[in-house]
């Protein structure tokens, strides 16, 4: 006898998206219904949290009622409701948090809190069909970098991350000092495609026998060299700055993981996070893992950014693994990886 | 019509059930604890020492406004995922109304205020009259100490109820600070009073209503002031 097929909805409102998704047996999106609030934040530089929170409960049951009605599946067929609890702005989330634990009350169904940056690893499941744990996981975003091994689908290890700025914070920082528009990681990509990587030399912090990052002293010289030639009323060859700054960034996040691969002796892997969407990083580090006999997985361009997809994804594991939480399941802005 | 009220527009956290004019159970905390732990084992609770079963509901009443504003959203989403899951119809009552609800009494004036933060409130009147409650003075905030004169202005006998603890002592003479059991929300007149005014109206919304905010986000008001002080720059 088969085993009876796993329906499991997805949500997640930690950031800027009001996401839903129902997924099949952890790998078959049925929906993928994504209400992000980009176009709001803009005239304000970045995210403001009261007014995503005011987004997201406007947006929340209307992607939910989508998401269902797109993949075509009942709640009552639903097997349990995943819910993105943490990292991320407090308000956000309570509001899924909130819809979620009142579905699954009101509907006798499985609660199951997860992890965003578990989810955005989770993605990869959709993108390499073949890739099992263990795997090398690259997760860069704007609140986090580090590598991070999945030995199996319910463990986890951290074995370095940065000490101050994420990487995608550095990308954000540089394009708002830069005067680019939010969010800054893409129009610094965009950017960086007209310049010349190699026209100025930005340092390249390694901090040797470590796997951690530190992104900030990279940010300040970037910062400080553009400063300088403000000051000498010279012009910020803008392009050439993005595209060197870029690189400089991807040149550590490669070298690291190289390093870890061959320490660890993994095969595989794979991007995750916002910044994976970069295709600079993607093709570089693609290389990178070549050089070192491993394979890169990243997910595909929707499921890099926010989604409820990869939240549904790992709550089929975690359903697997009878990891549910009950009705008092809270937001949890500051969420570890690994910590559930 | 078995109707579920859940207001977290305060501190409190309230849930209830009623049956056409009946209250039939309440479970409220007042100690500060966090809705989003609280509310679901509060409305679990409730189903399983009543009995009732909650897919009987038929009518689902949320306290939307004025209040915190993560409060706000805590008890609207939670009203309208159960309201969506069960397919039932949905009602947002004005916080400061159902607490007015809390005292069915005619001849004075109900002034329902809710700490709206920095020293403000949030303040509406309002009147019983022939056992209907009816809005005086809609939803405004006010200054603590601008509350008395607004009080005292209508030459009545004034009962404010709600978050008035801060401010007891710069109340004028004339105005009665209701007890303190009938000034925190209730969700029994939550679940009535959105019951009575849901009757007769076409209503089959499951979601869409917004909090009743009130006021704008501080990020907005900043960036408005910005834009006037650049528009007068320019001139
Ligand atoms: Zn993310």
């Amino acid at each position: 006898m088969s085993e009876k097929d796993i329906y499991i909805l997805g949500i997640e409102s930690s950031c800027d998206e009001t996401a839903a998704s129902v997924v099949k047996n952890g790998r078959e999106v049925l929906s993928n219904i994504i209400s992000t609030q980009i176009l709001v934040h803009r005239k304000f530089g970045g995210v403001v949290p009261e007014i995503a929170s005011r987004k997201h409960i406007e947006h929340i049951m209307p992607v939910i009622d989508e998401a269902l009605k797109q993949a075509n599946v009942e709640l009552a067929a639903i097997d349990a409701i995943a819910v993105t609890y943490g990292p991320g702005l407090v308000g956000a989330l309570l509001v899924g948090v909130s819809a979620a634990k009142a579905l699954a009350f009101a509907n006798d169904k499985p609660l199951i809190g997860v992890n965003h940056l578990e989810g955005h690893v989770f993605a990869n499941f959709l993108a390499g069909e073949d890739l099992k744990p263990p795997f090398l996981s690259l997760v860069v975003s704007g609140g986090h970098t580090s590598l991070l091994v999945v030995e199996d689908y319910n463990t986890f290890k951290s074995l370095g991350q940065t000490r101050d700025d994420a990487a995608g914070e550095a990308f954000d920082k540089i394009a708002r000092y830069m005067g680019l528009q939010y969010p800054g990681g893409p129009e610094i990509e965009k950017l960086a495609l007209q310049g010349n990587k190699k026209a100025i030399e930005f340092p390249r912090p390694m901090l040797p026998g470590s796997n951690d990052f530190s992104f900030s002293g990279l940010k300040s010289a970037v910062i400080n060299y553009i400063h300088g030639l403000e000051q000498k009323g010279e012009e910020v060859p803008k392009a050439d700055v993005a595209a060197s700054f870029q690189a400089a960034i991807i040149d550590v996040l490669v070298k690291k993981s190289q390093l870890v691969l061959q320490a660890t002796g993994l095969k595989n892997i794979v991007l995750a996070g916002g910044v994976s969407a970069n295709k600079a990083l993607q093709d570089a580090l693609a290389s990178g893992a070549a050089e070192v006999g491993a394979r890169l997985i990243h997910p595909t361009p929707i499921l890099c950014t926010d989604n409820a997809v990869m939240i549904a994804v790992r709550g089929y594991y975690m359903y697997k693994n009878n990891e549910f939480s009950d009705y008092t399941l809270n937001a949890n802005p500051s969420l570890q990886i690994g910590n559930r | 019509m078995l109707t579920l009220g859940i207001d977290t527009a305060t501190k409190v956290c309230a849930v209830a059930l009623c049956r056409d004019g009946q209250p039939l159970a309440a479970y409220e905390i007042n100690m500060g604890m966090t809705h989003s732990e609280g509310l679901v084992p509060q409305l679990e609770q409730l189903f399983t020492r009543t009995g009732i079963n909650k897919r009987d509901i038929e009518l689902m009443s949320v306290s939307i406004g004025p209040g915190s504003f993560t409060g706000l959203r805590i008890g609207l989403a939670t009203a309208e995922a159960i309201a969506y899951s069960l397919q039932i119809p949905l009602v947002g009552v004005d916080t400061l109304k159902a607490l007015a609800y809390n005292i069915p009494v005619e001849g004075v004036l109900l002034a329902p205020i809710l700490d709206a933060q920095k020293g403000n409130y949030y303040l509406a009147l309002y009147e019983w009259k022939q056992g209907k409650l009816y809005e005086v003075e809609s939803v405004k905030v006010v200054t603590g100490g601008e509350l008395g004169n607004i009080l005292l202005a209508y030459m009545k006998p004034v009962v404010v109820l709600g978050e008035y603890a801060k401010i007891t002592d710069s109340l004028p003479a004339g105005v009665t600070c209701a007890p303190k059991t009938v000034s925190m929300p209730k969700a029994l007149s939550v679940a009535m009073l959105g019951m009575e005014e849901h009757l007769g109206k076409e209503n089959k919304k499951y979601f869409g209503l917004e909090p009743f905010y009130i006021r704008r986000s501080e990020a907005e008001e900043l960036w408005e002031q910005r834009q006037k002080n650049l528009a007068k720059s320019d001139e």
